[in-house]
């Protein structure tokens, strides 16, 4: 930071000037619409930035699960039948075997009474231990669906997104100096001015990023409704023919016994095919009858991608492959979107760019709320009590997330959407108590005091054991962010209301 | 170490944003020479990453880092002012001052929601549907349509005081999108 930046002289724009009175009706439409959907976008905001860790937040909650970084067929196989053996009579099975972003093998399936499990295995494929991920399983849902039941959460998400993309195209709009002013960023003095100099700024540097999330996030959210439409007018209503065209080759449904599956001759056959690749998952279906198949989702370094699928019947046979990577554009499309909108296609890297546009995304929605409440104040019409319910939501977050991490690790029992959404309420209710200033100051600094109290106590349940390593990391991480809240707060100055 | 090739086209990412907020600084003669340098260092740093890093996902990386960095260059330059000290007024513009009218509010909103999807949705679907192209290809395009056209859609008819004629073009882009789809009946 340093103190006022040399002066700039005006040079000739290079911008085509835009009418005023189509400025200004673009801003009465941004306005709308980001005030309507402030607080649903700022969640899912934050929350994005937070599930772009979504694998990591895994191996941490988890720390002392096999770190794997390779793991034979035979291995693979042993853990399916041992999961299998459990439940004979599973209807499927899902296997995620090690790769870079989360090294370790697992299989997913459901008991006898129908309650859902996850365990770990190690190198020799034997069942160590049940997963128990609640943050991470609160966090990732919380983003993708809202904890709403049925297709309502990811619809309203979808939504959300609907919404952020449109804001993005009357914000470029309505702001005919966001360019002209690409690198003033002011701090201090008038409230509205700092706020906008946030705003835009972000805006306009991040402006890649927030088409490409908002874009993504918005179809893979309406993907339902869209499939829903497409099945209605095209497909009498059947929506599994929709999705049949995505599936790859097609395998009967036939209920009659065989023997199981031979999941590691299935692995091997394809590895023996495709040697350079990883090959990250396997979807068995129907294990013991004569439909049984799988589907081996295999990932190209290098690509942008989630990876190619094949289809392998019952007698370990390769069908064919659904052509995400093979196939045409569309699907070439479709594979990318994924990792595209998470960030998972570049490394470590590009996961901390995502986490830093991300919350610099949630920064913009902020902003611009109190762009809209310091306008008011300016003419006379000030709206406290939105003022402070606004600086008490946004601030609400990061401790709601810290204290739900918290109960996470010391009692995996409590839900942590519970958790989660009782200190947001409490935090919002600080609204009651305090001046804005005030709220920000100490929601932020018991935000850091709760980060820093996950970190102990993730390390005072862990010291002495084999850990991942990438435990340690987000605990330093944790403690970084802390410090940074903190830093904040000591950095607050105390902007004029002009 | 995947993620590092994105890492070591940074500095041309950061080497662009440094010659555009140069150009920002001092508008004197180097002006355009400036900005045109420092476009041409993030175009060149989204043309290496191809070759090296992939089509898609090449850019994808470049785009990600060169906005971090930009947004870190932006926030080195920040100005600090005094808080109690009064700015001079910005030349900012109001947002439209438009007549409360309950009946215009929930017809707008209706607008940019419900008929405003329904029209993205008839137009994705007209695509998935008439598109020539290959069906996969069709429906993933059409499908990607819906949620854009829906935005740009919503952000019109929030902003366009005239809400008669959005209602009157939305409900024929509505009528025009399904009544193609069911004309043409099957992919």
């Amino acid at each position: 930071m340093h103190a006022p930046q040399q002066k700039k002289t005006a040079g000739k724009p290079i911008w085509p000037r835009i009418p005023a009175p189509f400025v200004r009706a673009m801003l009465a439409g941004h306005s709308a619409l980001g005030l309507a959907f402030a607080a649903l976008i700022y969640l899912v905001c934050f929350s994005g930035a937070v599930a772009v860790f979504t694998n990591e937040f895994n191996r941490w909650e988890q720390p002392t699960a096999p770190v794997l970084h390779g793991v034979t067929p035979a291995a693979v196989g042993a853990a399916f039948d041992e999961v299998l053996a459990r439940n004979p009579k599973a209807h499927d099975l899902f296997i995620r075997m090690p790769e870079p972003a989360l090294p370790r093998l697992s299989v997913h399936g459901d008991d006898a009474k129908g309650g859902e499990h996850t365990w770990f295995a190690d190198a020799s494929g034997k069942i160590v231990a049940e997963q128990r991920t609640p943050f991470s399983a609160f966090q990732a849902r919380l983003h993708t669906a809202l904890h709403l039941p049925g297709s309502w959460g990811f619809f309203l998400v979808g939504l959300t997104g609907v919404a952020l993309l449109s804001s993005l195209v009357s914000g470029v709009l309505s702001h005919p100096r966001v360019f002209k002013d690409a690198f003033a960023f002011r701090w201090g003095g008038s409230k509205r001015l700092q706020e906008a100099d946030l705003h835009n700024r972000i805006s306009v540097w991040g402006l890649p990023f927030h088409v490409v999330v908002s874009l993504t996030g918005a179809f893979l959210g309406l993907s339902v409704l869209i499939v829903g439409v497409l099945a209605m007018v095209v497909f009498d209503g059947n929506r599994e023919k929709v999705f049949a065209l995505f599936s790859g080759p097609a395998v009967a449904d036939d209920p009659r016994p065989v023997p199981v599956v031979d999941v590691a001759k299935g692995l091997s056959v394809l590895q023996a095919k495709h040697p350079e690749a990883g090959f990250n998952y396997i979807f068995v279906e129907h294990p013991g009858e004569t439909g049984q198949h799988m589907s081996i989702n295999r990932v190209t370094p290098g690509k942008l991608s989630r990876g190619e699928m094949f289809i392998v019947d019952g007698n370990a046979r390769v069908l064919g492959e659904t052509g995400f990577e093979s196939g045409n554009v569309g699907m070439a499309i479709y594979a990318s979107l994924t990792p595209l909108h998470f960030g998972w296609f570049g490394g470590w890297p590009v996961k901390v760019a995502y986490f830093l546009l991300g919350l610099g995304l949630t920064a913009v929605t902020a902003s611009g709320v109190a762009i809209w409440l310091a306008r008011r104040r300016d003419k006379g019409r000030p709206a406290p009590r939105w003022e402070r319910v606004w600086v008490a939501f946004c601030w609400s977050q990061p401790l709601a997330y810290g204290v739900a991490a918290m109960v996470a690790l010391l009692a995996p029992g409590a839900p942590p959407v519970a958790v989660w959404g009782g200190v947001t309420l409490l935090a919002s209710a600080s609204a009651f108590l305090w001046t804005p200033q005030v709220i920000s100051i100490r929601l932020r600094l018991a935000s850091a005091v709760s980060l820093v109290l996950v970190a102990l106590v993730h390390l005072g349940l862990n010291t002495g054991r084999s850990v991942d390593p990438v435990a340690w990391i987000m605990d330093a991480s944790l403690v970084l962010g802390a410090v940074l809240l903190a830093a904040s707060v000591k950095l607050t100055k105390t902007p004029t209301e002009a | 170490m995947i993620g590092l090739g994105g890492l070591a086209l940074a500095p041309l990412a950061l080497g662009g944003a440094l010659l555009l907020r140069r150009a920002w600084i001092h508008a004197d003669a180097r002006r355009p020479w400036l900005i045109v340098g420092g476009w041409a260092l993030l175009a060149l740093a989204i043309a290496v990453s191809v070759p090296f890093l992939g089509a898609a996902r090449g850019p994808s990386i470049v785009l990600a880092l060169a906005s971090t960095v930009a947004l870190a260059l932006v926030a080195a330059g920040i100005e600090l002012r005094e808080a109690r000290r009064k700015a001079p007024r910005e030349l900012a513009l109001e947002p439209s001052d438009r007549r409360r009218v309950a009946w215009r509010g929930w017809l707008r909103g209706f607008l940019a929601g419900p008929l405003g999807g329904a029209a993205a949705m008839a137009v994705g679907l007209a695509v998935a549907v008439c598109f020539p192209a290959e069906v996969k290809t069709r429906l993933i395009i059409g499908g990607m349509l819906v949620p854009f056209l829906w935005a740009g859609g919503m952000a019109w008819t929030l902003s366009d005081d005239k809400i008669l004629r959005a209602l009157a073009v939305l409900v024929g882009v509505t009528v025009a999108g399904f009544g193609a789809v069911f004309l043409k009946g099957s992919l």
